[in-house]
């Protein structure tokens, strides 16, 4: 894969150092987990104890 | 023989082992050094061991011993009935059962009448199958007791993916019953995968789909998996309880049959029990002898009618004899893509499991389905791959180690539902980069909550620049080659695949070349940054809360940040 450069911000960008949302994301789809392996752990306990991800270096 | 003691190997007093239970073989394995596993020998030196018992008098035989009694003592000797724990009498399919003892139903419970004495006038009695699985998995446990010189505290046994939960239940109380405290019951194709994930990466695997094929002895099994950020997310799973080893003895068990009743008029298949597992029993040798050398041969003494059987076979004629279970073979793996919603461009890896995988025909046919980009883990293709028979078991014991120091509540508590079920993003989110690409973040099925960081590059002069986020859709674009390909085996399979008189490979022969490709989609978002450095690094990352809220930040590293969050979708579907 190629180096991935970020293009140029447009020069007729007012707002220049902001963050703009658009549109939303799809709609998501609930599925099934499997309780395997040891990432799968680390899951358990932030749904289970709502450890946050800088709680939880892995 | 790969012995270990168990003094030198997995540390402490106790141990926890991995629990393979197949309706053919058993496999059992335990964590050693290192993050390692091994798999351990039964008394006889076994690492796949029939799941079969068998009784002579008050004498219970176990294993290759217990199997060996097919030709003896067949109704007495049972086979294949993993499958029908947990299962009413009208449930099972006794189909394997015919040329050993049979199933019947008492008292609304499925068994067996089976002569448990050596007393001159002993009448059969009845044997659950429950007892005889409680039986079965007191002895793979004893055996691993052997191995290690300590007592077993836990065990992790997987099953196949169409096991119902209350079949799951029975196994379990079954296996406590043997003694065996049942840590976790979790499923063969992604035990078969995590077996690979420890051996080749340790703890972090890439994100990728597999397809993990198993072919075992009575039956099929596959699934699709998605792996994301280490976890595991079930796409598909296929079933054939037609298709396996056992299908591919009847081939050659036919073609010796015909041979044999030509030169004596008998057809061994039809003579007698005995001579019929007699030449099932080698015929199996001999298909397995057929997947590491070129040619095997066959010697039954008095087979059928007196007469001694010897003959020999090479693998190009064995192939042709399977062809039909090789097509089989083809055809699931190529349902299962399909069953996923996937095209063979999709899927990143294909893991061969179950004993039927060592055959070299399988692997290749199954390898000329695939791009040259899809990996096959098989032995037949990687010097490095693990014996495909013992995937499962190896995956169990590594599952077994990560959740032995927990409490059983806490296992049973991560199993639950609010645990397992996660909303999974449909379309790839990726950073659009100078050049109109597209770089993926967050994968398709990705589940969260998750947290993905990635690092870009800024124009070589630095200056203002801007991170545009974007979901993508991947397209499978289709391109003409310059000139068309010599020979449509993009594989390079071995020679003896240019003798096959009607080709694997003919319909191959296509001048233009399919290629996977994620385009752009939708713009979701965009940060701008002003006046970063030249050549400066700039860090993207995407949040994701388990209530679907999306948060980027992005910022040149070592400086100040730009954050901003998405409407997140209102909808699970
Ligand atoms: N080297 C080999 N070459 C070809 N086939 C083999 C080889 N070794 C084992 N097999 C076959 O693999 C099959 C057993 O596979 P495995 O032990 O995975 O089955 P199982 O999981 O017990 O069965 P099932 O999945 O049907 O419940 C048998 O048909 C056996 O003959
Ligand atoms: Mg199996």
């Amino acid at each position: 894969m190629s180096v991935a450069v970020l293009p140029r911000l447009p020069a007729d960008r007012t707002d220049k150092d902001a963050f703009v949302s658009y549109s939303q994301l799809s709609a998501f789809t609930l599925r099934s987990i499997e309780p395997v392996g040891p990432q799968y752990l680390s899951h358990a306990r932030r749904a289970l104890r709502g450890r946050t991800w800088s709680e939880d270096e892995r | 023989m790969n012995i270990v003691n168990g003094a030198d190997s997995a540390e402490g007093a106790t141990a926890v082992i991995g629990i393979s239970f197949g309706n053919g073989n058993s496999s059992i394995a335990f964590p050693a050094k290192d993050g390692k596993v091994e798999v351990i020998a039964n008394q006889d030196g076994d690492r796949s061991i029939p799941s079969v018992l068998a009784y002579v008098g008050e004498d219970e035989y176990h294993g290759f011993q217990g199997k060996a009694q097919l030709i003896r003592n067949s109704p007495n000797t049972i086979v294949n009935f993993r499958d029908f724990i947990g299962k009413s009498y009208a449930a099972i399919d006794p189909t394997y059962s015919h040329r050993s003892a049979h199933p019947i139903e008492q008292d609304g419970i499925v068994g067996y009448k089976i002569v448990l004495s050596s007393e001159e006038d002993a009448q059969p009695e009845f044997i659950s199958v429950a007892e005889i699985a409680k039986r079965h998995l007191a002895r793979l446990k004893d055996s691993a007791f052997d191995f290690l010189g300590k007592p077993i505290t836990g065990a992790v046994i997987a099953v196949p993916t169409d096991y119902s939960s209350s079949q799951r239940q029975e196994l379990t109380k079954i296996a406590e019953a043997a003694g065996i405290n049942v840590l976790q019951i979790i499923q063969e194709p992604v035990t078969a995968l995590l077996a690979y994930d420890v051996a080749n990466n340790g703890v972090f695997s890439e994100d990728r789909i597999v397809l993990v094929a198993d072919f075992g002895a009575s039956r099929s099994d596959g699934a699709v998996i998605a792996v994301r950020g280490g976890m595991y997310t079930v796409l598909a799973t296929a079933h054939n309880y037609e298709l396996g080893g056992s299908a591919l003895d009847q081939a050659l068990i036919d073609h010796f049959a015909k041979e044999f009743e030509k030169k004596h008029g008998i057809d061994p298949r039809t003579e007698s029990a005995r001579s019929f597992a007699k030449l099932a029993s080698e015929a199996e040798v001999t298909k397995k002898t057929l997947s590491a050398s070129n040619s095997a041969t066959i010697s039954i003494e008095s087979l059928a009618g007196g007469f001694d059987f010897h003959s020999t076979i090479n693998r190009l004629r064995y192939e042709m004899l399977a062809r039909k279970v090789l097509d089989n073979v083809a055809s699931f793996v190529e349902e299962l893509v399909h069953k996923a919603g996937l095209d063979v461009l999709d899927i990143d890896e294909v893991v061969l499991a179950g004993g039927s995988s060592h055959t070299p025909k399988i692997v290749s046919r199954i390898e000329s389905l695939f791009p040259e980009t899809t990996k096959i883990e098989a032995p037949a293709t990687s010097a490095k791959a693990l014996n495909p028979a013992e995937l499962v078991a190896r995956g169990a014991a590594v599952q077994a180690s990560l959740v032995q120091e927990f409490e059983k509540s806490d296992i049973v508590e991560s199993m639950q539902p609010v645990v397992t079920n996660a909303p999974h993003l449909s379309k790839p989110i990726g950073v659009l980069l100078g050049d109109g690409t597209f770089a993926t973040m967050l994968d398709t099925y990705t589940a969260v909550p998750i947290r993905k960081a990635k690092t870009f590059e800024a124009p070589k002069d630095g200056g203002d620049i801007i991170i545009e986020i974007w979901e993508g859709d991947s397209e499978i674009v289709t391109k003409g080659l310059e000139k068309p390909k010599e020979n449509g085996d993009g594989h390079g399979g071995n020679e003896e695949d240019d003798f096959d008189e009607e080709g694997d490979f003919d319909d191959d022969e296509e001048d233009e070349e399919r290629e996977k490709v994620v385009k752009p989609v939708t713009k979701i978002a965009d940060a701008g940054l002003k006046g970063v450095k030249a050549g400066a690094k700039i860090e993207v990352i995407i949040n994701i809360t388990a209530d679907m809220k999306v948060s980027v930040a992005a910022r040149e590293l070592g400086g100040q940040a730009v954050r901003g969050k998405i409407e997140s979708p209102d909808v699970v579907k």
